[in-house]
């Protein structure tokens, strides 16, 4: 059971930003990660801050230069069915659809998935092959971060109190860019990933990115890549390099969903299929 | 304006199987402990009341949601349905005739969310295959059954009709 | 029983009786229930699997308004258990695993419940705990039950073995092994293991209990057996079994995690310090992991003789059970398991020791199959190492075995036509999966270059009612105004669709319509007649017979009366239609409706009275097994069966997908198609959870790793076989009803056999233990084979 806090639902954002000064205040979102932690936690907020109630979070839109603008509330089950909106960023849909279950995405938003910091988070990976930037909001005004700027460590961001996550902007990756998203699973049920990974690769201008989930205490964006793909473009020296520098980069631990040693082999395993997903064209859900 | 940190309290108007309901309610208590302990709506189960089980969904606007993951203070203004709504003057629709005659049911402890969410999906999409079925229910544990009868008493449904 | 053609209601699909109720959600489970007054129970549990309670400070808890009740196990003198009473309500003195409730607290709220729960303070000394049954059975283990013998035990069936961790030791002994092993061409030994499990019944365990003037005591129990609590109740507190009424209402699940007694001692404690408010317990689904029971563990270890011609000569099992810190019915699994602890072969020379033994984790008790899952993981895959041993084709070298007319099981009983016949099951398996014997490795090399593999397995299963050998179950049939009857029964229908196979029964016998049969959800010990427990899948066998004597008591009141109304002789009269007649004239008839309250003639004169059949049915012939030797009569009815497979391998993550699962069980006669599919169904994809995703995960120090659902996986819609059969053999069970046989636990038993078996023709590499994941899927292959568990 939850322990007694109080609630509020503010109607815009200046107001929700007020409220969060108080003390002990906490932002509620879809409620997904939230109520779950206060059921079951000795986290005890005074107060919830509700802000599903905000219109400027509520916001889905391309912007002029075809990026995706999607406001922190937007919901998984909004995203996917959004259609053409997002028909551009597939990994991102399909990292959606793998979010839980029917239930849980009619409530669990991209803002709270990101803010949740877990280090498996499924919308994590394709954001961070996609360069997306966050945009923060608090009293003191607007500021703009790198997605990977808001892990600190695992379940910890690095918002400072007061601070809400507004929008999250993913710009046009161009009519080149191949993307896919895979996520390794205990049952073909609902789980969170044991290793999820998301890949770019843009041919045109050159850029590879690979972003690997669940195997550090923040989700890693190989660094490099882009280097890597642009000095060898043979599909079995890159898938070489690549593996020995995923190999390197991450710090995958023991526990109760797998050995760390199956997370490398994972991720092994994922590197070469999301290469050869994106040598060809990507479709399906990217669950595995 | 009121001290936020007073909102303890909460005055909750909105609907539930179509009436109207007002009441006032614990700010820390969820959508599904109101439905069951405040309108002894007990249809809707809690099997873990970590949004694992699937068998508290209710829907709300429509949408399958787990009632042991909203506050009801979020449910204010929201129109809730739950199984006790589904069946009119004691009339079962056709999809719980169609998990009777299919033998959709064992304990029954799971069958008031999977009928919800099956319910849902049909209105959202009267013809839905197979996949989407069982994307539908699979945020349903049901541990009697196996599913394979359930999932045929949606379909059953899901091939009739326009 | 003789056996009928032309039945109307039983063999065929009839809707279940609980349907409506349950799709409208109207159907009352505990869970749902709230007295008025009642007050909400919360436990303090032991973060340690091991240790010595020195202190318990409740002063803060006590002081906090809405708290009615603080309790902790020094005031409860009384120990609760099965077999072995060795289980305090609340720890005392010692915790004996992660989880067990050492404090507990009634209040108004819940949130005041918990709240007084955090502000109880334990102090403990933390003690090395025994995690490992055959370490447990070392000199040097610590013991988890120092003052055994002090405990009440069922004598002559059980023995706990004082200064030890032994809670039971069943023998079997048949033959000279010795002997046989010397005669045979190839002697093999193989060990296996298989993890603790959960039920994970959607409804976790709750009560509500109330501690009434004069001590009386009223339960309401999500329970699978009320009279086996009431009399474990009674016997608990030194009650008088009328004193204590125990009502069981919709149960949402079992799988016999709610047999037996649990949280029903605790309420009532709590209730009578709390003065007799009601007080409900409800596990939370960490509880119920945590604290409450699960499947034993259980490692096997055999050693198999064999002719060159495939026929077993010998064979030696050793099992040591996990039971876990109480005895509960764990002591009976590993007796029964035991008793079919070979499988369903005719062996010459057995000798089986089963240790049921105590150690600092959750503790086992009854879950569907017991104990017949995890001995048939080692069994049947044993036959399939024993099989590639000999160069033999499994199906063939298990047919070479099979128990036939003829043969004498391992307890000495004969095998004669009406067993059942396990080998028509096998066949009908092997080939709905058109096996045709294993790969070749130039098979599975060519399957490893293209990243997936895909294999078949098949695996036999057995298994009679784990019960003693005097159980009984009782029926009244209450008839109403209309000709109408109510069926009465303390079986409890917690899913399985008994109640819907006896009502199936009454409306057959009774010849009225089946609408005309209810059964009331609504077990209640002052009312309902006496059934021993609803487990072992006896249900719908004893039960049938019981309706069945019911309504023909019932029948024969009916004819009594109706013989002096139509002034003829009983054995003149017919019963057809809702209606009694005369044999040779038809016309001359009444309706039961007019017989069933008193027949009344047009002056106004009565005979008869209100017709309400009474049937019952205990099982015959049974006896104890031997305590040296285990030889005797355990079973009730054999059903036989066997699972075929066919896999797919994703060689790289080690996913398994499976492709095909057909199922063959000898049932006698199908009581009704579509709910013996929904058991069978079921069953098989609760075997797919063992055999592919459940375990209970321990820390080194005893602490359970994932209570709860976000860890401990079990199948949902999406990890389903892409296609499932079922077929039946339908060998009469002579005093079956209408010949059936009980089929509710076997669909799950083998099924993670027949995987492991597919999992070998798919990969040519051995699995000894379960679950088989993904990632010990992968990790064997990397590794190129697994090491049997030491
Ligand atoms: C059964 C179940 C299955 C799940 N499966 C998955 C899965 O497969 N993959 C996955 O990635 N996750 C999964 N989750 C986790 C969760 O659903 C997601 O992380 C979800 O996106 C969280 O969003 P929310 O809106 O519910 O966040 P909330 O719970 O409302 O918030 C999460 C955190 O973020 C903060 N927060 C929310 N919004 C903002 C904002 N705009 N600015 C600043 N802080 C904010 C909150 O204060 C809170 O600390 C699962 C959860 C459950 C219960
Ligand atoms: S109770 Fe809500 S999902 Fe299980
Ligand atoms: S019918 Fe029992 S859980 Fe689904």
């Amino acid at each position: 059971m939850i322990a007694p806090l109080a609630y509020t639902k503010p109607r815009s954002l200046a107001e929700a930003l007020e409220l969060l000064q108080i003390a002990h205040s906490l932002p509620l979102a879809g409620g997904t990660d939230l109520l779950v932690e206060l059921k079951k936690s000795n986290k005890r907020p005074a107060l919830l801050v509700d802000l599903k109630g905000i219109p400027d979070l509520d916001e889905l839109a391309l912007t002029a230069d075809r990026g995706l603008r999607i406001g922190a509330n937007v919901t998984m089950n909004r995203l996917i069915e959004s259609g053409e909106l997002v028909s551009a960023f597939p990994a991102l849909t399909d990292a959606a659809m793998t979010v839980g279950t029917d239930q849980i995405r009619n409530r669990a938003t991209v803002g709270g998935n990101l803010c949740h910091a877990s280090p498996s988070a499924d919308l994590a990976p394709p954001l961070f092959v996609l360069d997306t930037q966050l945009v923060v909001a608090s009293l003191q005004g607007e500021r703009r971060i790198p997605i990977s700027a808001l892990w600190q460590g695992a379940k910890q961001n690095t918002l400072q109190p007061g601070e809400l996550i507004v929008q999250i902007e993913v710009p046009w990756p161009g009519a080149a860019a191949k993307m896919a998203f895979l996520k390794k699973m205990r049952t073909a049920g609902h789980d969170l990933a044991l290793v999820n990974m998301a890949g770019l690769l843009d041919p045109v201008q050159g850029r590879c990115r690979i972003c690997i989930g669940g195997c550090a205490c923040t989700p890693v964006l190989l660094p490099g890549t882009d280097t890597l793909y642009q000095e060898s473009r043979d599909p079995d020296q890159l898938t070489a390099r690549l593996l020995a520098l995923a190999e390197a980069t991450i710090v995958p631990i023991d526990d109760v969903r797998a050995s760390a040693r199956y997370r490398r082999e994972i991720v092994a395993v994922f590197l070469q299929r999301l290469l050869k997903l994106l040598a060809v064209e990507t479709k399906g859900w990217g669950r595995c | 304006m009121l001290n936020p940190l007073e909102q303890t309290i909460i005055s909750l108007q909105l609907r539930v199987n179509g009436l109207p309901v007002q009441e006032d309610v614990p700010a820390q208590m969820t959508l599904l402990e109101f439905l069951r302990q405040r309108l002894r709506l007990t249809g809707a189960k809690e099997g873990c009341g970590s949004g694992e089980c699937g068998a508290c969904t209710v829907l709300l606007d429509g949408r399958p949601v787990n009632a042991c993951l909203v506050l009801a203070a979020e449910a204010n203004d929201a129109e809730i349905r739950t199984i006790e709504g589904e069946a009119r003057d004691g009339r079962l629709t056709p999809l719980q005739q169609a998990f009777i005659e299919h033998g959709a049911i064992q304990c029954g402890f799971c069958t008031s969310g999977m009928v919800l969410s099956a319910q849902a999906l049909l209105e959202r999409n009267p013809h839905p295959g197979r996949e989407e079925i069982v994307e539908a229910i699979a945020g349903h544990l049901c541990r009697c059954t196996g599913y394979v009868q359930i999932v045929e008493a949606i379909e059953s449904v899901a091939g009739k009709g326009s | 029983m003789e056996t009928r053609q032309n039945l109307r209601f039983v063999g065929h699909t009839t809707a279940r009786k609980d349907g409506v109720a349950k799709v409208t959600g109207s159907a009352q489970f505990v869970h749902d229930m709230a007295l008025p007054g009642m007050l909400y129970g919360k436990l303090v549990r032991s973060p340690h699997a091991s240790a010595r309670i020195v202190r318990i400070d409740t002063q803060a808890a006590e002081a906090m308004p809405g708290v009615r009740a603080v309790l902790v196990g020094g005031e409860l003198n009384a120990k609760i258990g099965l077999y072995v009473r060795d289980k305090d309500i609340l720890a005392r003195d010692f915790v004996r695993y992660q989880g067990e409730a050492v404090a507990a607290v009634a209040a108004t709220e819940e949130w005041i419940a918990e709240e007084a729960c955090r502000a109880i303070r334990v102090e403990y000394e933390v003690l090395p705990p025994v995690l490992d049954p055959r370490q447990a059975m070392q000199p040097d283990a610590p013991l988890v039950h120092p003052d055994l013998e002090q405990y009440h035990c069922l004598k002559g069936v059980f023995c706990p073995q004082p200064k030890t961790n032994i809670a039971h030791q069943q023998k079997i002994r048949k033959g000279n092994v010795v002997d046989g092993f010397a005669q045979s061409d190839l002697v093999v030994e193989t060990r296996f293991y298989s993890p603790p499990v959960q039920h994970v019944a959607l409804e976790t365990h709750t009560c509500i209990a109330q501690a009434l003037p004069g001590d009386k005591v009223e339960i309401w129990s999500s329970a699978q057996s009320p009279f086996t609590l009431r009399n474990l109740f009674s016997l608990c507190f030194g009650l008088a079994q009328q004193d204590v009424r125990v009502h069981v209402p919709y149960v949402g699940g079992g799988f016999g995690g709610k047999a037996g007694i649990h949280l029903e001692p605790l309420a009532y404690a709590l209730s009578r310090k709390a003065g007799g408010r009601p007080v409900k317990l409800l596990m939370s689904r960490e509880e119920e992991f945590n604290t409450m029971p699960s499947r034993q563990g259980l490692f096997s270890h055999y050693k198999t003789g064999v002719s060159k011609e495939g026929k077993i000569l010998a064979l030696q099992i050793e099992y040591y059970w996990d039971a876990g810190a109480y005895a509960d019915y764990g002591v009976n699994v590993g007796r029964a398991a035991a008793y079919s602890g070979a499988g369903p072969y005719q062996i010459p020379a057995c000798k089986i020791d089963s240790f049921v033994v105590y150690t600092n984790k959750v503790f086992g008790t009854a879950y569907r199959g017991f104990g017949h899952l995890e001995v048939l993981w080692g069994i049947e895959r044993n036959m399939d190492i024993l099989a590639c041993r000999l160069g033999l084709d499994p199906v063939e070298f298990r047919l070479r075995n099979v128990l036939m007319p003829g043969d004498t099981t391992i307890t000495g009983e004969p095998i004669t036509e009406h067993t059942g016949r396990p080998d028509f099951c096998l066949k009908q398996v092997a080939e709905a999966i058109h096996w045709q014997g294993w790969q070749s490795e130039e098979q599975r090399i060519r399957a490893r270059s293209q990243g997936v593999a895909r294999g078949k397995g098949v695996a036999l299963l057995h298994k009679a009612p784990a019960m003693p050998p005097a159980t009984s179950s009782a029926v009244l049939l209450k008839f109403n105004e209309n000709g109408s009857v109510d069926l009465l029964t303390s079986i409890i229908d917690y899913g399985q669709g008994t109640y819907t196979a006896m009502a199936q029964a009454a409306a057959e016998e009774l010849k009225i319509p089946l609408e005309k049969v209810n059964v009331p959800w609504d077990s209640d010990t002052a009312f309902t007649p006496y059934d021993w427990q609803t487990v072992a899948s006896r249900g719908a066998f004893m039960g049938c017979r019981a309706v069945i004597a019911a309504a023909q008591d019932a029948l024969r009141q009916i004819k009594e009366t109706a013989s002096q109304v139509l002034r003829c002789s009983v054995e003149d009269l017919v019963c057809e239609n809702e209606m009694v007649s005369l044999a040779h004239r038809p016309d001359i008839r009444l309706a039961y409706a007019d017989l069933v309250m008193g027949y009344v003639y047009p002056n106004g004169n009565a005979i008869g009275g209100p017709v309400i059949g009474f049937g019952r049915y205990i099982a015959q012939g049974l006896t104890h097994l031997d305590p040296e030797t285990g030889q005797g009569l355990p079973a009730l009815d054999w059903t036989y069966g066997a699972h075929g497979v066919e896999i797919e391998v994703d060689l790289a993550t080690g996913d398994i997908k499976i492709l095909q699962l057909a199922t063959s069980l000898d049932v006698g006669q199908v009581l009704n198609p579509q709910a013996l599919r929904g058991q069978v169904i079921g069953g098989v994809v609760q075997g797919i959870g063992s055999a592919l995703y459940e375990e209970l995960q321990f820390s080194p120090q005893g602490e359970l790793l994932n209570p709860g659902l976000l860890d401990y996986k079990i199948p949902t819609a999406r990890d389903l076989p892409e296609s499932m059969q079922q077929s039946y053999v339908l060998t009469k069970q002579p005093d079956g009803p209408y010949g059936a046989r009980g089929v509710a636990e076997h669909p799950m038993i083998s099924v993670p056999s027949a995987i492991g078996n597919a999992l070998y023709d798919a990969l040519g590499l051995d699995f000894f233990q379960l679950p088989l994941n993904a990632e010990r899927v992968c990790l064997a292959l990397q590794q190129g084979g697994n090491e049997m568990p030491r």
